[in-house]
């Protein structure tokens, strides 16, 4: 719903509400909005924002209006009727911003901030401002649209805990983005496991925390044909003489196949494999090996994690 | 803060935490309280005591209630054979509020929440299961939201259903009414599609 910046027919309750107007308790105006209003000439009134009813002209100035893809990653209710959203979007990194009566206008989002929807986010923003104002997302893709089971919810749950803990605020970063992409398309019911594989090696990786894994982090003897041992203190893999002590091995086929999937993009790895091919215990110790490292380096255990480990061994 | 009495104090804590009620709101409530008379004070604690003395879960269906079975389980005008599952006690009243429907309920308190830490273990199924098991159950219709957590739950309960051989549904989700389908996302659209009726 759109409130037009329009003073014609406000009704005359309206101007009590200068007070307890949003733009004034987050500071983006300052006066009273109806002197603001009458100020604005007409193309800065054209920037119409929705729900917005105390905008002033040197507000409407400095809004810039982006209309991006995004992954959504969570939604939690701000006041009565608010969302808070936080979104992985393609060219600004991962965001944070309010959707006005997100939470009972579902004409105006609907299913679209559902978790790992991929979406095309309008917002608005004002410089030095942490949250932007969101007023719409056009699904393009959804989790919904194809069937859902405990399995699925919680590789979705990996990928957005994963994402909304590791990733920094207003940081860019492009293969990410395509790399969830890629493997949502692969995330499917009774399909989880070689997805949420790739993506847990290559989250690492793109994060710059995971060594090469073809030699010994002490030594640099060569493990491809081995294996090696990881352990929950350490990065990388180690040979059998400088492997510590609580060390998990790593089978020479697991990283083998981590060898693999850095090879390929996710659409072939998937191919040259099988649908078939992935039951939860395989490749289960690279999993370990890189949720371990990933827990290492957010500094705290993973909720879905925990879920996914109690799935592979139900 | 200024300092009060320790037993308004004490109130004042007690209302913050309470949702949506900051220190000067639960001051201000905790003085009214004070000036209101003897009964209304008396009546305002008694109703705090009572909620949690005497409410507790529905034997049968995990409804919130103060009787054992709840008005919809011991109601005998009501079809005890088709039972509507919710995800929390609230969810009751919105399927009331449709008049259409005069099964009964099992409430989950919940949905699973690999987030949460929500795993199929912490749902609260054991008696619904027990009263299909009994075949005392002709449909079972799985009314979770149809979000990623509520579908997840329904296709959980459906898998657990199978076996048991009786009638399981999920609820029609699509256009809402009276809104517009140039509104409706994609989503909505294939499941208002999917979920056509003859006319
Ligand atoms: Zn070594
Ligand atoms: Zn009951």
């Amino acid at each position: 719903m759109f409130m037009h910046v329009d003073d014609g027919r406000r009704p005359a309750n309206r101007v009590s509400r200068k007070s307890t107007c949003v733009g004034q308790e987050n500071g983006f105006g300052q006066g009273n909005w109806q002197r603001g209003v009458r100020a604005a000439p007409r193309a800065v009134r054209n920037v119409a924002i929705p729900g917005w009813d105390c905008l002033d002209a040197g507000y409407a100035l400095n809004v810039t209006t982006h209309r991006i893809e995004s992954i959504v990653l969570k939604s939690w209710p701000l006041h009565e009727a608010d969302l808070v959203v936080s979104l992985l979007t393609r060219e600004a990194g991962k965001i944070k911003g309010i959707a006005k009566s997100g939470l009972k206008s579902r004409r105006r989002f609907g299913g679209a901030l559902e978790p790992m929807t991929y979406v095309l986010a309008s917002y608005a923003e004002k410089p030095r401002q942490e949250l932007v104002r969101l007023d719409s997302c056009e699904i393009v893709a959804s989790p919904l649209s194809e069937e859902m089971d405990y399995g699925r919810a919680a590789a979705l749950a990996f990928y957005t805990e994963v994402l909304e803990e590791a990733l920094p605020d207003r940081d860019p970063q492009d293969a990410i983005f395509r790399l969830t992409l890629a493997v949502l398309a692969h995330t499917r019911k009774g399909h989880i496991w070689m997805p949420v594989t790739y993506f847990s090696l290559w989250i690492p990786r793109l994060l710059g925390w995971l060594p090469e894994l073809g030699r010994c982090t002490v030594c640099e003897e060569p493990l491809t044909g081995r294996g090696g041992y990881f352990h929950a203190e350490m990065d990388g893999l180690v040979c059998e003489t400088h492997r510590p002590a609580g060390a998990r091995m790593l089978t020479a086929e697991s990283l083998a196949l981590a060898q693999t999937m850095f090879r390929q993009p996710v659409a072939k790895f998937a191919a040259s494999e099988g649908e078939a091919a992935w039951p939860a215990a395989r490749a289960a110790d690279l999993r370990r090996f890189t949720t371990q490292s990933l827990e290492r380096h957010l500094e705290r255990r993973l909720r879905s994690v925990e879920a996914l480990r109690r799935l592979a061994k139900a | 803060m200024a300092r009060f009495a320790e037993p308004m104090a004490r109130l004042i804590e007690e209302l913050r935490k309470l949702p949506g009620i900051g220190t000067k709101s639960a001051q201000r409530m905790a003085f009214h309280i004070l000036r209101a008379s003897e009964a209304d004070a008396e009546a305002l604690a008694d109703a705090v005591r009572d909620l949690k003395a005497k409410l507790r879960l529905c034997s049968v269906c995990n409804n919130i209630t103060d009787v054992d079975p709840c008005i919809y389980c011991a109601s005998p005008t009501r079809n005890q054979r088709l039972v509507c599952v919710v995800e929390e006690p609230t969810s009751i009243a919105s399927v009331e509020k449709s008049r259409g429907y005069n099964g009964v309920y099992h409430v989950l308190h919940g949905t699973l929440s690999p987030l949460h830490g929500v795993g199929p273990e912490h749902l609260r199924t054991g008696n619904l299961l027990v009263r299909v098991e009994r075949g005392e159950v002709d449909e079972v219709i799985l009314a979770t939201s149809p979000t990623v957590e509520g579908e997840a739950t329904a296709a959980y309960l459906a898998d657990l259903l199978r076996p048991l051989k009786v009638r399981a549904t999920r609820i029609a989700t699509g256009v809402p009414a009276g809104s517009d389908i140039e509104y409706a996302d994609e989503v909505t659209m294939t499941r208002a599609i999917e979920g056509r009726r003859e006319v």
